[in-house]
């Protein structure tokens, strides 16, 4: 097999094992710090995995070149040039979106954590969700 | 009990990994990796800085940030309007010590680190303002480059202490008016072309259309300029600071004003 395409397999499975592994971090632990970190891997094993998608595999025979316009004013053979060197910029910018969105979502969770810690001395959620049953208890009582 | 729980879920996990890649390996979303781009990605690199047909060209040889500001500008400002959101969101959390002094009278850390960062601060700034201002040539733009340029507040706050924030200039209201203006600034860029047409033209409109004559600066001495992408890249630039700046200033406030928040809620404020 092509060394590039058995490349690309393993980056597809080492991204879903990433996946897995971050799923199973935000489930299974009670540090919500350690949930937090495995979140935000999760965010960006889905982010890479996405530009993945936008990538093409080279043409055998063409020069190895980034796909950039060295010209203000470009020929239309630069242009032809730019299409055949380029990956699929879509995914890219909705990955910047995705990002923002995510980096919202995370200022605000780092926010909650800090909030929850000053209140309750910790950020194990069992031990906060033992806490609240008491104070639940004593407020009924 | 408890590892058997884990055992079945490490098992689940693995299944779900399986029933996820082996139809991705398959091609089940299209064939894996394509020689070809999609034909939506070819319509937009090849119009993105086509001088021969001007009627969707963005004035940017750069497609990603052409994509985000001028051909899915709405969905970009969305995004904008959502951080905007989530930092208001914090702010409320913490409404009863905004702009407070802190207690704490730090002195920072020893002169020739605070030195150094002097340096350095003048460094991080220059390359996000870089960042900033060449989105539409350059890989970056708005957001990068205020991300890099957030960097700058975090670290001279914690090699010149709190101190630095509260005898400095830039009160807490001036930054959350710099803000405001700034997102004043993305939504005025994108209604402009439709005030001064009275109505004839379309929102986020960057580049001349059949019919509507309305174009933004494509060329500034010979450098494409992206048109309202330069304008878009900096009021966004300048949000994305000031964000950053608001939601690390909450976060390093010393323990004993955060607590004032936590105390309000026992007295039910």
């Amino acid at each position: 097999m092509d060394i590039r395409i058995s490349m690309y397999i393993a980056t597809v499975v080492s991204l879903y094992v990433n996946i897995a592994l971050c799923i199973y971090g935000v489930i299974s632990k009670p540090n919500l710090i350690k949930k937090f970190i495995a979140l935000t891997i999760l965010q960006d094993s889905i982010n890479v995995f996405l530009v993945l998608g936008g990538y093409r595999l080279w043409r055998p025979g063409l020069l190895l070149q980034p796909p950039v316009l060295l010209n203000w004013s470009p020929t239309s053979e630069d242009l032809k040039q730019f299409l055949m060197k380029s990956v699929d910029p879509l995914p890219q910018a909705l990955v910047l979106t995705a990002i923002v969105i995510g980096l919202a979502v995370n200022t605000f969770l780092a926010i909650v954590i800090i909030h929850l810690y000053r209140h309750f001395s910790t950020i194990d959620v069992d031990e906060i969700g033992s806490m609240k049953k008491v104070m639940i208890v004593e407020e009924s009582a | 009990m408890k590892k058997h729980r884990e055992m079945i879920f490490d098992i689940l996990l693995i299944v779900i990994i399986l029933l996820v890649l082996i139809p991705t390996l398959l091609g089940g979303i299209g064939p894996l990796p394509p020689r070809e781009i999609r034909p939506l990605a070819k319509a937009y690199l090849n119009s993105t800085l086509n001088i021969y047909n001007k009627d969707l060209w963005t004035a940017s040889p750069e497609a990603v940030a052409a994509i985000v500001w001028d051909y899915r500008g709405l969905d970009t400002f969305y995004e904008t309007i959502v951080f905007y959101t989530a930092i208001v969101s914090c702010l409320i959390l913490y409404r009863e010590i905004l702009g407070k002094r802190d207690i704490s009278k730090g002195e920072g850390l020893s002169i020739v680190v605070k030195r150094v960062t002097a340096i350095s601060l003048l460094g991080i700034l220059v390359v996000g303002a870089s960042t900033v201002l060449h989105g539409m040539l350059t890989p970056g733009g708005g957001f990068q480059g205020g991300a890099i340029m957030a960097v700058a507040p975090v670290i001279a706050i914690v090699v010149f202490s709190r101190l630095l924030v509260d005898t400095s200039r830039l009160s807490y209201s001036k930054v959350v008016t710099f803000r405001n203006l700034a997102i004043l600034g993305i939504a005025l860029t994108a209604l402009i072309p439709i005030i001064l047409n009275f109505g004839n033209a379309f929102i986020f409109q960057n580049q001349y259309k059949r019919s509507i004559n309305f174009s933004y600066p494509a060329h500034i001495l010979d450098v494409p300029m992206g048109g309202s992408l330069w304008f878009l890249n900096l009021f966004e630039g300048l949000a994305v600071l000031m964000a950053f700046y608001l939601a690390f200033n909450i976060i390093l406030y010393s323990e004993e004003v955060s607590k004032e928040v936590i105390l309000g809620e026992e007295y039910g404020y």
